[in-house]
């Protein structure tokens, strides 16, 4: 009777890992694959308890399969696919950033919210938002700073250290053309047309990802409120940056200190 | 050689810690430093400097690299590029850290929920500022217009406006 029980829990246990690794047909499923791996071998425990050793056996053997199948493509994801071919993917978005950054921080800053958060969706307003407050707060040049703020989230120092070094590659080689060049015949190209244009463009750029973000983050007057003072502060006040987001923070604290969770 | 670089590498880090507020806040600070201080380059050389700082993608203190090769060569615009990066790397890093370890604290997250409105703030600020400067004739105005259309209400990805923008500008000049 006991035995009945066991074989019985094997059998589901068993069919749980079979289900789990029909279900990693992606290949860098990983995941998966060690769920079915820890179920079988617990099916495969339960199956001795029941004593039904030529079951015991047939699993056995196919543990050992996913053992060696799992050990491999934990050492293929490392050395080819995960590994490279998804870092060289968050190369690019910042390497093609760094390519089109005209126009100051707000500008990479509407670039990085239209590819992370409305095509990849790996990032949410709020993430981008936060990213700005520490990029306006925290010294150094905003720019750099919301980009790594951006890799940092994707991927902790080694996602920062990615996307600062890809965003900056473009530019950087580009200005060493241009000072070789400079120092050879000391004029600077005139483009002044083409960048008239761009400036335009980005223009545009900046102001819709605003109404965007307003859209988006509205949910009450009082939001209302403080989006009109800080715009109000910094075009007719002209007030430091830093001194208009620490103020509307603190306003934060105090408006917002009687509600329950922040949404 | 090695003193240049070191030089180098101290006064962008400098400039890296401790300059609030992006492009052209840091410009005075850098100006004053190597170009009254260190004379790695005269004055005409730097203003084309922030000029060229203009004119290439990314932040504009990518000028560093320019004022780096004049100062000492290739290897001198890699160490003032890498010295300018730095602080605010580590600093974003351990504030985002910190962000996500105190994020359940109610202080913190009220703070961080009016100053992201603010931020909302700054960018229609800066998008008049941009404006107000790159919006002086009937091209620029329709061109502006243009993108404001194509992004918000077709979604289509702004590198593709960028990219047209500068084909316009290449394409009629004046």
């Amino acid at each position: 009777m006991e035995k009945e029980k066991l074989k019985e829990q094997a059998e589901r246990l068993y069919l749980q890992g079979l289900h789990a690794f029909a279900g990693s047909a992606n290949p860098a499923d990983t995941e998966s694959m060690k769920r079915a791996t820890a179920l079988w071998q617990q099916a495969w425990e339960l199956y001795l308890k029941a004593g039904d050793k030529d079951r015991a056996k047939e699993l056995k053997k196919s543990l050992a399969v996913l053992y060696k199948k799992e050990y491999l493509k934990s050492h293929k994801n490392k050395e080819e696919q995960g590994g490279i071919v998804e870092k060289f993917k968050d190369w690019f978005i910042f390497f093609k950033i760094g390519c089109f950054g005209f126009g100051g921080p707000m500008a990479v800053f509407t670039l990085l919210e239209n590819e992370l958060v409305h095509e990849k969706h790996i990032l949410t307003h709020r993430d981008f938002l936060e990213g700005a407050v520490l990029g306006d707060t925290l010294p150094g040049p905003v720019t750099m700073d919301i980009v790594t703020y951006t890799g940092y989230k994707l991927n902790k120092w080694r996602g920062a250290l990615t996307s600062t070094l890809a965003f900056i590659l473009p530019s950087f080689v580009i200005m060493l053309i241009l000072a070789m060049y400079y120092d050879k015949y000391s004029v600077t190209p005139k483009i002044a047309d083409v960048l008239k244009c761009l400036g335009a463009a980005v223009t545009g750029l900046i102001l819709s990802v605003a109404l965007n973000l307003t859209k988006s983050e509205m949910k009450g007057y009082r939001e209302l409120c403080i989006l009109i003072w800080a715009f109000a502060s910094s075009i007719i006040f002209k007030l430091d940056i830093v001194v208009i987001v620490g103020l509307c923070g603190l306003v934060g604290i105090v408006i917002y200190r009687d509600e329950p969770k922040n949404p | 050689m090695i003193t240049t670089l070191l030089k180098l590498s101290w006064v962008f880090l400098k400039i890296g810690t401790f300059t609030f507020g992006g492009g052209f806040v840091i410009i005075p600070m850098v100006e004053n430093e190597v170009v009254n201080h260190y004379a790695w380059l005269t004055k005409t050389e730097f203003l084309d400097a922030v000029t060229l700082g203009q004119i290439t993608p990314g932040p504009i203190i990518i000028s560093a690299t320019f004022i780096g090769y004049k100062a000492c060569g290739i290897l001198g615009a890699i160490v003032a590029t890498a010295s300018v990066i730095l602080p605010s790397y580590i600093m974003i890093c351990l504030a985002t850290e910190a962000i996500e370890k105190f994020r359940e604290n109610k202080i913190l997250a009220n703070f961080l929920r009016g100053a992201r409105v603010a931020v909302i703030g700054m960018v229609f600020d800066a998008g008049v500022g941009i404006g107000r400067n790159s919006l002086v004739d009937v091209k620029t105005i329709l061109i502006a217009a243009a993108s404001i259309i194509c992004l918000f209400k077709y979604k289509v990805n702004p590198i593709w406006v960028l990219l047209g923008a500068g084909i316009v500008g290449l394409v009629c000049k004046g």
